[in-house]
């Protein structure tokens, strides 16, 4: 396996291993903003401003959740296409290796077709992985939109806990937690994209 | 790699092996070609690391598209790993392999060969009007296990049966019977597991007409040293590994 390869391979094996974390930190936003919600119920209109929030907060964290989950299925087709233009690849190089030894056979002729074909297949491949890697880098983008927006309601969270009284400590706790998700989800997704950056489009 | 016409008639049999480029830690096999006029069968097509030396080999004898049937005596790599290679460069190809190995040899890559599965009491395939009988030899050594003799011929391939490992100048056939025997010995006792099996492919050999019998690896086998292996085999205790 050549170093472009392998490198491709593990570009990929790291989205997953990245996503997965991600969610995991969905999922926690998706705890806090419940966790927000009983709180703010029981401080009734001390944290009436924070109401809504929270079902931002709960909304966002779902459609963090989608969009990884979709994400996560064309992580998994990308993985198969590294596998084919793997396999391809190798086939390619081995059949150049046969026209190779084959020189003065009756029949080496014959190996023609089967090397165009296979270098078709291959670079088939490398164009298709180029297109979908494009396109997962936009959904990895819509992330970052999310984690984006989610803490800038974390921020709105903090100046709205501060007008609730003795809730005061656990709503800044909600916005702290929240705020950290985001910030996690932000790192991640960052690291993703820049991991798949070289593969994209140019 | 070698190649050496152990058959001639309306159709022939070549014998490929002795490949002096192969790695060092790669044991040396044997591979079989039987053609017909428009038509190749590819015996024990071999490893991965064997393809393009054995592909170019084949290419002295048939063209690209007249390859068009592999078989498989049963699913060891240095039999059949080199599969997802010939699936990539044949397009109209049948693999004739057990049955029972077909879910383990897909491993390999097999998208556009067909796999025709054998059952477990052999069968009969043609390539054009060469009629090859695939013999069972379970146990001998994997548990699904064939071998293919053709009458006109009067040649058995025989997979590990008869099996020897030698430097890549040895001759193909042997020469002097009693000194083969020491190079087969070993590797017939560990790798055969059942003497009950043995027993019941010598009755079922014994009563074909063979001239050469051509194993997957080592030598090949021809006129009385034949019987020579099939009396020394029979009277081997076999499966002694343990
Ligand atoms: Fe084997």
């Amino acid at each position: 396996m050549n170093s472009q390869t392998k490198s491709q391979f593990i570009a990929v094996a790291s989205i997953t291993s990245e996503l997965s974390a991600v969610m995991v930190v969905a999922k926690e936003i998706s705890l806090a903003a419940a966790n927000a919600k009983a709180i703010a119920f029981r401080a009734g209109d001390k944290a009436k401003g924070f109401q809504p929030i929270t079902d931002f907060i709960n909304e966002l964290a779902k459609e963090t959740i989608e969009l990884v989950t979709n994400i996560n299925v064309y992580a998994l087709l990308l993985y198969r296409l590294t596998v084919n233009e793997y396999r391809r690849t190798a086939a390619y190089n081995r059949f150049e290796q046969v026209a190779k030894l084959a020189n003065g056979a009756h029949y080496a002729n014959s190996m023609q077709e089967p090397i165009t074909h296979a270098k078709t297949m291959m670079q088939d491949c490398q164009r298709q992985f180029k297109r979908d890697v494009t396109q997962l880098l936009g959904q990895l983008e819509a992330v970052m939109h999310h984690a984006r927006a989610a803490r800038v309601i974390a921020a709105n969270s903090r100046i709205e806990a501060s007008q609730a009284g003795e809730y005061l400590q656990s709503l800044q706790a909600v916005a702290e937690s929240v705020d950290k998700a985001a910030h996690t989800i932000h790192d991640n997704v960052q690291r993703c994209r820049i991991a798949l950056s070289i593969y994209r489009n140019s | 790699m070698k190649m050496t016409k152990i058959y001639e008639g309306a159709h022939q049999w070549v014998m490929f092996g002795r490949d002096e480029n192969k790695p060092d830690n790669i044991i040396d096999s044997n591979q079989y070609i039987v053609r017909t006029a428009n038509k190749c069968l590819l015996l024990e097509p071999g490893g991965t690391e064997l393809f393009a030396p054995m592909m170019a080999a084949v290419l002295h004898h048939a063209p690209v598209d007249q390859i068009t049937d592999l078989f498989a005596s049963h699913q060891d790599p240095d039999v059949i790993s080199s599969l997802g290679l010939w699936d990539q460069a044949l397009s109209n190809a049948k693999l004739h392999a057990p049955a029972l190995w077909e879910g383990y040899i897909r491993n390999f890559g097999c998208e556009s060969i067909e796999y025709v599965p054998i059952p477990d009491n052999g069968e009969t395939i043609k390539i054009e009007s060469v009629e090859l009988q695939i013999i069972p030899a379970h146990y001998l050594h994997s548990p699904c296990n064939f071998h293919v003799y053709d009458p006109q011929a009067k040649i058995l391939m025989c997979g590990s049966v008869g099996s020897a490992f030698e430097p890549a100048n040895a001759p193909v056939f042997v020469e002097r019977f009693d000194v083969h025997v020491e190079k087969m010995r070993a590797y017939h006792q560990r790798m055969m597991p059942s003497n009950q099996a043995k027993r019941a492919w010598i009755d079922r050999v014994r009563n074909l007409d063979i001239d050469i019998l051509a194993p997957q690896h080592g030598r090949m086998f021809k006129g009385d040293d034949v019987k020579r292996f099939l009396d020394w085999f029979d009277s081997l205790q076999v499966g002694t590994g343990v």
